[in-house]
């Protein structure tokens, strides 16, 4: 076993290791459980640094498979690792994200009965991911892919004594089902044609003279894609993720912002060249990308609670990752992806300080509460909303602009407007958000209580890695370059601070969004109102998901409700009706017949008598036996 | 009427009245003395066929089942019988004395407990 392959190993089974520990042994000692979940966290995450530093810096690729268990020659069951500049990135994204929220939960979860449990479920997710991000082929992805489903369960639904946490789980885990169907049938038939799913397999086979009818080709592509969209909450499938939020915020930073959501467009980001292969798909994630990423931007403008104008924002820049994917650039993608992650992450974190001092998700109370006293998460908040907004020297700048820009080379001139369009109201529901949340309102403000939290131990590491990520989106995005030469070789380079064109046409809007934003809600008198809520209509269309959880429950819902009724009477009327009917029919014929059974001996003898009498007589009259 | 056929008459005379008997009477007692009267009919059957059968030894079936003239056959079934209708007594009266211990009453509408 070489050094990078090892170094995969102790990546994915420190956080596994640290899960069994935690659930198994450590349930009812909080601290040993946080302390066992930060080691095993630690640890792959130094793995991942160590794998980066090993093989994206060089710019290797590597494959390390065990078969076993072959079922012929060609079929069997494979698990392995897969290390080149993407995987390992990402890992190291993983590990990063994992790492920070774990941290800055000893602080958030620090009072809540159940933290041995929660971190035991974090590090199951950190498992479970980076198994998802290193695994070799994909029949291993959708098993992690599965799990990290679980994860996500299981941390949605951590107050599960709560109504509202529950249902949500109930609702991510069965909406990204849903997705899943097409993922399994599009693994299986990939099996079924190459043997082994192996990844770089399938993106060869895909290749032109890869033994792989077109046809075939666009089949698999769309109904892996199927998943991915169910994953990364895209297209129809993507109301389950604003529902989220009603897990504790760092997991919401952590899964449904960061990585576990990111899970989509890295799989079609592994897969990149074999998607390509199918130009329909690619063109119809293009649309449904972009639908996405306008229809959450406008929820977004709309929302009162702070993190579902995150979880809209996930929604939408996800939109912006699959678009970069389908214009062509797995570079530009991948880079948003990251630099998403940092400051989606850091933006979650930091809106969990104020929900963690404030005791509410909604900004306008969030707001009454003294929000400026929370240095850390003001930082935080502008920080991560100017990165989100696209503002020059922060991340999100430097990765928009690559997706805009291969949108510019890979796509039509009405899709590039739209995706302007976008940028411009992203900038304008982030600083709504920041405005609606720091700048002091009129209104009589409630005095610093004595019901609010005082800070205690915890709140050190809470500010501390809110800080760490704020740092991060100044750094992360003079990444661009280093992805672009390792993911895709074949683009023109472009320079960190390269203004073109496009990208003045992008600060524009940018600026124009932001100051719209600073009209509405910012500026002294304001009537902090959007334009988007001054019309009822459009904002309760835009407040309830435009309606398509409604759509869903009248449609869709609705007929799977139908049919399990339909079944559930079958079961209970023809299957368990059959043999209820003969028990039944048994019992009753055994009550009719046991009347004749008075229990007078001389009755029976009567009997008896008689049909003696009359069998003679019959046979008299007959003539005997015969 | 010839002797034996009178003989017969007589014998079912004496079943029909043990059946009625047998069936009527609701004290175990009374339907024992029923049964036995069943069981007299029963011998006064035999023995009056024996007699009646002695002067026809043209029939296959008498010379097939060994009786016929001089034939004591009917005479030690009769007796027989009588022994075995006095152990069935003997077994009967212990048994309705056990009825009378357990239940405390011999009257058969009393005894029902198989009732179903």
């Amino acid at each position: 076993m070489t050094g990078p392959t090892a170094a995969a190993l102790l990546a994915q089974f420190a956080p596994l290791a640290a899960c069994a520990a935690v659930l198994l042994g450590l349930r009812t000692r909080a601290r040993a459980a946080q302390a066992v979940a930060i080691t095993g966290m630690a640890v792959s995450f130094a793995a991942s640094v160590w794998l980066v530093a090993a093989v994206a810096i060089p710019d290797r690729s590597l494959l390390a498979q065990t078969v076993f268990l072959p079922v012929d020659a060609a079929h069997a069951l494979a698990f392995g690792v897969l290390l080149d500049p993407l995987s390992t990135v990402m890992a190291l994204v993983v590990a990063t994200i994992t790492l920070a929220v774990m941290v800055y939960s000893t602080g958030y979860m620090h009072d809540d009965p159940g933290v041995a449990r929660y971190f035991g479920f974090l590090a199951l997710f950190g498992w479970a991911m980076q198994g998802l991000v290193l695994s070799a082929n994909l029949l291993q992805t959708l098993v992690f892919w599965e799990l990290v489903g679980l994860a996500s369960f299981l941390l949605i639904g951590f107050w599960f004594d709560r109504p509202a946490p529950a249902a949500a789980a109930r609702k991510a885990f069965l909406m990204t089902r849903v997705g899943d169907v097409g993922f399994l049938l599009g693994v299986l038939l990939l099996i079924r044609a190459l043997g082994l799913a192996t990844i770089p397999d399938v993106v060869a086979a895909a290749g032109v003279g890869g033994g792989l009818s077109p046809r075939f080709v666009t089949i698999t592509a769309a109904l892996l894609l199927m998943g991915a969209i169910g994953k990364s909450a895209q297209g129809p499938l993507f109301t389950w993720l604003p529902d989220a939020m009603e897990g504790p915020t760092p997991v919401s930073a952590l899964l449904h912002s960061a990585t576990m959501v990111a899970a989509g467009v890295y799989l079609v980001a592994r897969l990149h060249p074999f998607f390509l292969a199918a130009p329909v798909v690619m063109h119809w994630l293009l649309i449904v990308a972009l639908a996405t990423a306008l229809a959450t931007a406008t929820m977004a403008m709309v929302a009162g609670d702070i993190k579902r104008v995150l979880a809209y924002s996930t929604i939408s820049q996800l939109g912006y990752m699959f678009m970069g994917l389908a214009a062509g650039s797995t570079a530009a993608g991948f880079f948003h992806l990251t630099t998403h992650a940092g400051f989606k992450a850091l933006l979650f974190l930091s809106a969990g300080i104020f929900i963690h001092h404030a005791h509410t998700n909604e900004m306008r109370e969030i707001n009454a509460r003294d929000p400026l006293a929370q240095r850390a998460g003001v930082i935080g908040l502008v920080a991560g909303s100017a990165a989100l907004a696209g503002i020059v020297p922060f991340s999100g700048y430097f990765s928009k602009e690559a997706i805009l820009a291969s949108l510019g080379a890979g796509a039509g001139w009405p899709v590039v407007a739209l995706a302007y369009l976008g940028a411009g109201l992203t900038a304008y529901y982030a600083f709504r958000m920041v405005f609606l949340t720091l700048v002091p309102a009129p209104a009589p403000r409630q005095p610093h209580g004595g019901h609010l939290v005082r800070p205690g131990a915890g709140e050190r590491a809470m500010r501390v890695t809110v800080l760490v990520l704020a740092a991060l989106t100044l750094v992360l995005g003079y990444l661009g370059p280093f992805f672009g030469a390792r993911l895709s070789p074949g683009e023109a380079a472009r320079g960190a601070f390269e203004i073109g064109g496009g990208a003045v046409a992008a600060l524009a809007l940018v600026g124009a969004g932001i100051g719209l934003a600073w009209y509405e809600f910012g500026r002294r008198g304001a009537a902090r109102i959007g334009f988007a809520e001054r019309v009822p209509a459009l904002a309760r269309f835009f407040g309830d998901n435009w309606y398509l959880d409604r759509l869903y429950r009248a449609t869709v819902i609705r007929w799977a409700t139908a049919l399990s009724r339909a079944a559930h009477w079958n079961d209970e009327r023809i299957v368990n009706g059959a043999t209820d009917g003969l028990a039944n029919g048994a019992v009753g014929g055994g009550r009719i017949l046991s009347l004749v059974q008075n229990g007078y001996v001389q009755a029976y003898l009567a009997v008896v008598v008689t049909v003696i009498a009359v069998l003679a007589a019959v046979l008299a009259r007959v003539g005997g036996v015969r | 009427m010839t002797a034996p056929g009178g003989y017969l008459t007589i014998s079912v005379a004496l079943f029909c009245i043990g059946l009625y008997g047998l069936v009527q009477r609701r004290s175990l007692i009374a339907m024992l003395i029923a049964l036995e009267l069943m069981l007299a009919a029963a011998s006064l059957n035999v023995v009056a066929l024996t007699a009646l059968t002695a002067g026809a030894q043209h029939l296959a079936v008498t010379r097939q089942i060994g009786v016929g003239h001089g034939s004591s056959v009917g005479q030690v079934v009769a007796l027989i019988l009588i022994g075995v209708a006095a152990a069935e007594a003997a077994i009967a009266l212990s048994l309705f004395v056990a009825i009378q211990r357990y239940a405390s009453t011999i009257n058969v509408e009393d005894l029902s407990e198989l009732k179903g």
